[in-house]
Order: C-alpha cells, then sequence, then structure tokens
C-alpha cells in the first residue's frame, strides 16, 4: 500500500542523468532473460524418437559385433 | 553490418516486427524508451532509485517476453511500455507489507488544488495535508489517474493512450475525480 506526502524534505523527485546510465544496461537484461526463459535439456527418456533412433543405432552395432565374433 | 547499425537505418515499427524474432534487435527498443520509463517509474516511486532501477528492468523483461503478442493498434509503442511499467509499480505497491511513502512536490498539489477549483492562491501546509489526505482516500484507479495528469504532467492523449480509451473519456474520468474532491472539501470547509 502506498501513500502520498508533501515533499518538504526537498528530496529530488527527477533523476539525474547519472542515475538513469547507471541503471541503463541491456546485456545485464538480455543475460537475465535468457536465464530466467532457457529451459534444461529435454532428458533422452522423454524424448521418445531420439530414444527409438539410439536403441536402432544400439542394436545395429550389437548385431555387427555379434556378427564379427561369429 | 552490425544490428545496431542496421537498426538506425530503421523505422520504429520495423525494429518492432523484427523484435518479435530476435530479441537482439529489442535492444534498439531499449535504447530509445530506457530513459523516460525509469524517469516515469522513479517519479511514480517518489525518488527510489535501487527499486527504479529493478521496476525498470522488470518492465523491459515482460515486454521482452511478451514482444510476440504485442499487437499496433494505432497507440504508441511507448505506451504499451508505459502500461507495463504502470502495472509493475501498482503491483509493487501492493506487495508492500508497510505503507510505502510517496513524496509529491508542493508545486504539484498547488497545481492540483487549482485545477479542483479548491484554491488559486498559494496554500498554507495545513491544507496541503488535507489535499493529501483527500486524494489518499481515492481507489487505486483513480489515483493512477490523478498521479499520471498532476504528478507525472502527462497530457489527456497521452494518458487515453496508456488506457487505450478515447481522449474524452480520460478527461471525463478525471474531472469527475476533481469534482469530486471539491464537494468533499467543501463539506468539510
Amino acid at each position: 500500500m502506498r501513500k502520498f506526502t508533501v515533499n518538504r524534505e526537498q528530496k529530488n523527485l527527477n533523476p539525474t542523468d547519472a542515475q538513469v546510465k547507471r541503471h541503463k544496461d541491456f546485456s545485464r537484461l538480455h543475460h537475465d532473460y535468457e536465464k530466467l526463459t532457457k529451459r534444461g535439456k529435454k532428458p533422452l527418456y522423454r524424448d521418445p524418437k531420439m530414444f527409438m533412433f539410439l536403441l536402432v543405432i544400439a542394436i545395429i552395432l550389437l548385431l555387427l559385433f555379434l556378427g564379427e565374433l561369429n | 553490418m552490425s544490428r545496431k547499425e542496421h537498426s538506425k537505418q530503421l523505422s520504429e515499427s520495423e525494429i518492432i516486427a523484427l523484435a518479435k524474432t530476435d530479441q537482439k534487435y529489442f535492444g534498439s527498443l531499449y535504447d530509445h524508451y530506457f530513459d523516460p520509463i525509469f524517469r516515469f517509474v522513479f517519479k511514480r516511486l517518489g525518488g527510489d532509485e535501487e527499486t527504479a532501477g529493478d521496476l525498470t528492468q522488470q518492465t523491459f523483461m515482460k515486454a521482452m517476453a511478451n514482444m510476440s503478442k504485442y499487437e499496433d493498434r494505432g497507440f504508441p509503442f511507448s505506451s504499451w511500455l508505459y502500461r507495463i511499467a504502470q502495472n509493475e509499480v501498482s503491483m509493487f505497491f501492493r506487495q508492500q507489507s508497510k505503507v510505502y511513502s510517496v513524496a509529491i512536490d508542493e508545486s504539484r498539489i498547488q497545481e492540483f488544488a487549482q485545477e479542483a477549483d479548491i484554491f488559486s492562491s498559494h496554500m498554507s501546509m495545513e491544507d496541503q495535508d488535507k489535499l493529501v489526505e483527500m486524494l489518499n482516500g481515492l481507489n487505486e484507479s483513480e489515483l493512477e489517474l490523478i498521479e499520471l495528469r498532476f504528478f507525472q504532467e502527462m497530457s489527456f492523449k497521452e494518458i487515453a493512450e496508456i488506457y487505450s480509451v478515447s481522449e474524452a473519456t480520460a478527461k471525463m474520468r478525471t474531472y469527475r475525480i476533481l469534482e469530486r474532491i471539491n464537494k468533499q472539501w467543501k463539506n468539510e470547509e
């Protein structure tokens, strides 16, 4: 909740250019945004297509290995 | 050619369109609008620099996240940013457990009193305090309107753009509040 008061202490209610400059930083904003929105990598077991693809490759490699042994 | 140099050759609407798909272009909008938004937030907070810095960054963060949803409805892009900033500050006030004091210059109160037809000459300190108390009794949406008009010194056109209403509506809402304050003041005299 806020309440208005009369500025009797003569506090500066308009920022100086130096104050504005101090807070202006697009690279920080971009970094914070990336940090906030970047999703973690999808685990393998949650990606059925990738899981099947790797499984097929593993089976082929296994069969090739067994074929070589025989 | 860097994005910054490229942005300089584009119109604002072109930059906005590019910023919807490439966040780096949002930097040009940030550079252009940071100053007025920071000043707006700083004033609304009564001169609290650190909080103004945080809330301004939050404002641009939200704008960046919602760029894809932004639609040009004939109002300037700045009015969209002011609306986000306005909401951020209001949310900040609501979240405060203690009463947050916002200082207003005496000259602004004096101007408000003249507009409300309460005083035409210089007001005493007691009268200023009495008027500020009346303002504190207004509801949040009424206070926001008074703030924009008298303490942020915005034109009715700018206020109308922030609220996406007509200028006549912004004027009518403001003068209704002034009339009520005027009646209340006369009743208490």
